[in-house]
């Protein structure tokens, strides 16, 4: 009995789960490498994976109601290329209106998908892969043919992703400001909590006067609006802009979920989750070349990290299953 | 039901001709002819020699959709076969230096292919409860990895012994090898598919996979002899690749899963399994080719050309979804 509750517990609370595996990770890796637990290598790591770190939250609407979206690193790449070619030009200069800019594109190309998805039933992978190709062509196309806006084009917005706020740095400030909004967004409004009754029982959920087309448009724009704001912070952070940035980038958000504990059958996982996944994705990345490891195997850890997890979670899944199937018979 | 175009469920019994013009693959042979007006007004070099001789690359892909079009009938998909198609054209490559015989270096593609598709196989039978997106995601990301450690920092290889390349690559009069192998083995694949048990199985399984496992169907061996199969034709794609790049790098293949799954969709296959055939399938990926020599001949950037095939993906699947719902909408009044 108490070896079953042990198990209880730790397939109850992924959470916990993941937050151990963090310590531990940053423990070895601290060990190791003394550089690593520095508040500069740390925030530059944040920094880094700014964009996973926050698209993991769109990312997790989206699959929280069974859903996928592979198109998000293109609407990215629109927004962000958009927003570097208006620099360029200098049809608009300053910080703010690029971001205002950028998010507002990235809305809009959010929503498209969105009512792609929901009105015209088309299945998600199909919609986006479609959505990937035309974002990614669009932005080479307002890019003149593959143009790119390097940093002595951005003029002073650059200079955000550099500058501090009360001690942090302006970026991660972004990610701490998103992740409190939809801790709370998730948690404790109505809307959030038909997310989840949407991913749990979609035929349920519409039953009980859920909107459940509505809510499938309301997470693709979510998650467009987060891919635009990923887009601003993208060529802050690297300084440039480029038609095909983070290209193959959604693999990593989506993995970032999956490690999490999202499900993509739709209806498990938290906010917390997203969080912990992608910062455990950003501190292998961020460790590998520090503890000696050639930063060619990083993809192979990677992946392999990525097979584990999901194949520990089924077969506790099954451990809990048998349990609970021989408490009832008993 | 898995109806034979699969697009609409109709009781009431048509003319064959009007059914002909009206299932999927007539609007699809129309839109295949029209491509080809279209194409021919648009570049003045557009003509039969020419498009032979050009579509070599982007046919390989089509061996690619094949195995990719069973995949989707069963409801799953496969997005690691992308950096199937990198690892094998890199460790043929390999063994090809080495000054092998050009069999040995066929076989290595082949093999390593099969290879990686039979891991898919063995870790999505064995867990069958995952979702088959997550662990090719995964094994897409450890297949290029792999690739990448092979390769070095260099990141590239090129074939030094290019003779049995260059052999695969040739022609019988204008038409090239790779023609008749394509022809030949959707011919192979399409018949598979629309008439022997098997391929009723796997309709079955796509349609309803309870009620297939009760009926007696080993619905995890089927799905183990695709998913390696799929790994086979990823390692065939590969050498056809390397026979006209004569090399390798971690690049190879990238987004190749994409292009198979949009020409299967664009043919009517549905992602949601249990509907379209192959037929279909092979217009789609024919109309793709001879969009892509033809636009790639008044050097029209690859990015336009994706454009266009999003487009027609989306509009593909979408459109008789929305017309569907007019109709009924229309019917209800």
């Amino acid at each position: 009995m108490a070896n079953k509750s042990l198990i209880k517990k730790i397939t109850g609370s992924r959470e916990v789960l993941l937050a151990v595996i963090l310590i531990l990770l940053f423990i070895i890796v601290t060990i190791l490498s003394p550089s690593f637990l520095t508040p500069k290598s740390l925030s530059d790591m944040l920094k880094n994976n700014a964009v996973t770190i926050i698209m993991s939250l769109g990312m997790l609407c989206v699959m929280l109601v069974g859903g996928i979206d592979i198109s998000i690193m293109s609407s990215l790449a629109l927004s962000g290329m958009a927003i570097g070619m208006l620099l360029k030009y200098e049809h608009i200069s300053g910080t703010v209106l690029p971001f205002i800019i950028a998010i507002l594109i990235g809305t809009a190309c959010g929503f498209v998908v969105g009512l792609v998805i929901s009105r015209a039933n088309v299945p998600p992978i199909i919609a986006t892969m479609g959505f990937m190709y035309i974002y990614r062509a669009m932005g080479y196309l307002i890019s003149n043919g593959g143009e790119w806006a390097s940093a002595a084009a951005l003029g002073e917005f650059k200079d955000f992703a550099t500058s501090n706020f009360l001690g942090l740095n302006c970026v991660i400030w972004v990610i701490i400001i998103c992740y409190v909004i939809f801790f709370f967004f998730m948690k404790w409004t109505r809307t959030g909590r038909k997310i989840y009754a949407v991913g749990s029982n979609p035929s349920a959920a519409e039953v009980s006067g859920i909107n459940v087309k509505n809510i499938k448009l309301m997470v693709y724009t979510i998650m467009g609006l987060l891919a635009g704001l990923g887009g601003a912070l993208q060529v802050a952070v690297y300084a440039s802009a480029m038609p095909d940035m983070q290209q193959g980038g959604e693999m990593d958000v989506i993995a970032a979920c999956v490690i999490g504990g999202v499900s993509m059958n739709g209806g498990r996982g938290s906010v917390i989750g997203a969080l912990l996944g992608s910062v455990i994705l950003a501190t292998i990345a961020r460790a590998l070349p520090l503890v000696g490891i050639d930063a060619l195997w990083q993809n192979t850890i990677k992946g392999v990290l990525i097979l584990v997890v999901v194949v520990v979670n089924v077969i506790l899944q099954r451990i809990a299953d048998r349990n609970a199937l021989r408490g009832r018979e008993m | 039901m898995a109806g034979k175009s699969g697009r609409s469920i109709n009781n009431v019994p048509e003319s064959p001709i009007k059914k002909m013009i009206f299932s999927w693959e007539g609007i699809l042979v129309i839109l295949f002819i029209l491509v080809n007006i279209f194409c021919a007004f648009f570049s003045e070099f557009y003509n039969l020699s020419s498009v032979l001789r050009q579509m070599p690359i982007y046919l390989a892909e089509v061996f690619l959709m094949l195995p990719m079009a069973y995949i989707l009938v069963m409801g799953e998909i496969d997005i690691s076969i992308g950096s199937i198609v990198c690892l094998a054209a890199t460790m043929s490559c390999i063994v090809c230096n080495t000054g092998a015989p050009f069999i040995v270096v066929v076989l290595t593609g082949l093999l390593v292919g099969t290879a990686c598709g039979a891991v898919n196989g063995l870790v999505l039978t064995k867990f069958q409860e995952l979702p088959t997106m997550i662990v090719t995601l995964a094994t897409q990301i450890i297949f290029r990895g792999i690739a990448e450690i092979v390769l070095g920092s260099g990141g590239s290889i090129s074939a030094s012994n290019t003779a049995g390349f260059t052999a695969i690559g040739g022609k019988v009069g204008s038409v090239p090898y790779i023609l008749f192998l394509v022809v030949i083995l959707a011919v192979i694949f399409a018949v598979v598919l629309g008439k022997t048990t098997f391929g009723r199985r796997v309709y079955a399984i796509g349609t309803n996979r309870k009620a297939a496992y009760y009926a007696g169907i080993h619905v995890q061996k089927i799905r183990m002899i695709i998913y390696t199969v799929m790994g086979t034709m990823s390692g065939l794609c590969a050498l056809f690749l390397v026979s006209s790049s004569f090399g390798a790098n971690t690049t190879t293949g990238n987004g190749f899963e994409m292009d198979a799954i949009a020409m299967a969709v664009f043919g009517g296959i549905s992602s949601t399994g249990g509907k379209g055939n192959l037929a279909g399938g092979i217009i789609a990926a024919f109309i793709i080719v001879c969009l892509r020599v033809g636009l790639g001949q008044r050097n029209v950037h690859a990015q336009v050309i994706l454009l266009i095939v999003g487009v027609l993906l989306v509009a593909a699947v979408a459109l008789p979804n929305i017309i569907g719902e007019v109709k009924r909408a229309v019917v209800k009044k």
